[in-house]
């Protein structure tokens, strides 16, 4: 436990810090703006686009009122090049999702994830909105609720109902830091309640069990967009698992691409190795590394695997 | 015969011509509340103000107005309501009061950007944007 909250204060030193050296060097244009008109201190809007950036969570929450309704596509790999059309003839993972914004800063929201049948629950709140002379960042904060519905009539996957669920939770603090120009970092908490494991000692003398990972995972997640145009922006994203586990280490992610934004829509192409669509699944068993690395056993593992993807988000006001 | 061809042919110039020129003055009339109309607009009309209202323009009203505001967007085929030409004189010699109570309250393909744009001020920054317009 010491360990984890020792984890999770470093976690927000460094977001604290990189937000903090990014501002100082780029925050020429916000210092021009306030000294013109001092007195008008008014939240900063659109820091983001969209709730979205790539498969990460944005800091932003829709004006009160506003129903979303996503769509999510991820493609197979782009490894088997005209073999499977560089992934979009592969088996692709779909999310369908809908939100909506009840009362000021809050998003509520349900999905379902076609790889295991996943349903979600996810609520999304602001605490705090970068404003001139007053907060220099925004901070929000999500937490999601997943539950695995695939059949399992023989209880070969989960022994116990409880072992479908997963949790996430990410502290989101971002930073416009021109108009064109915005950053994210986005430390997170996912849990699984289940974890594959045996016993190494069973006997009168106590019992020792090997997991194969810890039921906690720490990672941390590095955003940016930058405007283009007013409609059109180019996105990166980079996740970085923090949590070392005895086996099954998830990869980092990757990913980059563009969005383009109407009046009621968002949508955004890219590449990035992230195949589920569930933000804890994601995190903890990420398969397709970006970058080649050699193993222990000093085996050579090829990087590259990346997915082409979209979302897609329509918003409606009532 | 010559002189019923020659007829046709300036009767159906005259009636495509009158369809070119009517364009603002074939809209339904908008009535606005004396009380809007009158509302004084209280974002200045500076560079910030016009550079945060292009930004809503190209996001919000480009597809159907167009980039300059002839009407002439992507979408505005696909309209059933003509979305005018605000560059023209019976635009700009509206009040911004008048400007500001159509662009919050909508009607017909026109959304209400009341509840899109919650802030009173990203709409007058749209008001002040439009003036950019004038020929």
């Amino acid at each position: 436990m010491k360990q984890l909250i020792k984890i999770s204060n470093r976690l927000l030193l460094m977001s604290v810090c990189v937000i903090f050296l990014a501002s100082s060097a780029l925050a020429q244009d916000d210092k021009e703006t306030t000294v013109e008109k001092p007195a008008k201190a008014k939240p900063v809007k659109n820091t983001f686009q969209s709730v979205w950036i790539i498969d990460n969570q944005t800091v932003m929450v829709p004006v009160k009122k506003t129903l979303e309704m996503d769509i999510m596509h991820r493609f197979g790999t782009v490894k088997k090049g005209y073999e499977d059309f560089w992934g979009f003839f592969a088996p692709s993972n779909i999310r369908l999702g809908a939100s909506y914004v009840p009362i000021n800063k809050l998003q509520v929201g349900i999905g379902i994830t076609k790889r295991n049948m996943l349903w979600d629950a996810s609520a999304k709140y602001s605490i705090i909105t970068q404003t001139p002379h007053k907060y220099p960042v925004s901070v929000s904060f999500y937490t999601n609720m997943a539950y695995d519905t695939r059949k399992d009539k023989d209880g070969s996957i989960f022994k116990y109902e409880s072992q479908r669920m997963s949790f996430f939770h990410q502290l989101i603090i971002a930073r416009k830091i021109t108009d064109k120009l915005s950053v994210q970092v986005a430390p997170s908490l996912s849990h699984q309640n289940a974890v594959n494991g045996y016993y190494t000692k069973n006997d009168s003398t106590g019992t020792a069990t090997f997991k194969e990972m810890k039921f906690d995972h720490f990672a941390i997640a590095l955003s940016a967009r930058y405007k283009i145009t007013n409609v059109t922006s180019v996105m990166i994203n980079y996740d970085q698992p923090l949590t070392k586990h005895a086996t099954n280490n998830p990869n980092p992610n990757f990913s980059f691409g563009v969005e383009m934004n109407t009046s009621s829509h968002s949508f955004q192409l890219f590449l990035g190795n992230y195949y589920n669509l569930s933000p804890q699944q994601n995190n903890l068993y990420n398969k397709n590394n970006p970058f080649g690395y050699t193993d222990f056993d000093d085996t050579k593992v090829k990087g590259g695997n990346f997915v082409i993807g979209f979302n897609i988000t329509r918003l409606w006001n009532y | 015969m010559k002189k019923l061809v020659f007829i046709m042919v300036v009767v159906m110039g005259l009636t495509s011509i009158s369809f070119t020129i009517s364009n603002n003055q074939d809209r339904k009339p908008w009535p606005v509340p004396d009380k809007d109309k009158k509302m004084k607009n209280p974002v200045a009309a500076d560079a910030e103000s016009l550079k945060a209202g292009k930004a809503l323009w190209n996001t919000h009203c480009k597809s159907c107005h167009g980039s300059k505001g002839l009407g002439d967007g992507s979408k505005a085929g696909q309209l059933k309501t003509d979305p005018g030409d605000f560059s023209k004189a019976d635009v700009q010699n509206e009040t911004d009061g008048t400007l500001f109570y159509r662009t919050s309250e909508g009607r017909d393909d026109m959304p209400n950007f009341k509840k899109k744009l919650p802030d009173a001020d990203d709409r007058w920054n749209l008001v002040n944007f439009i003036r950019t317009f004038k020929k």
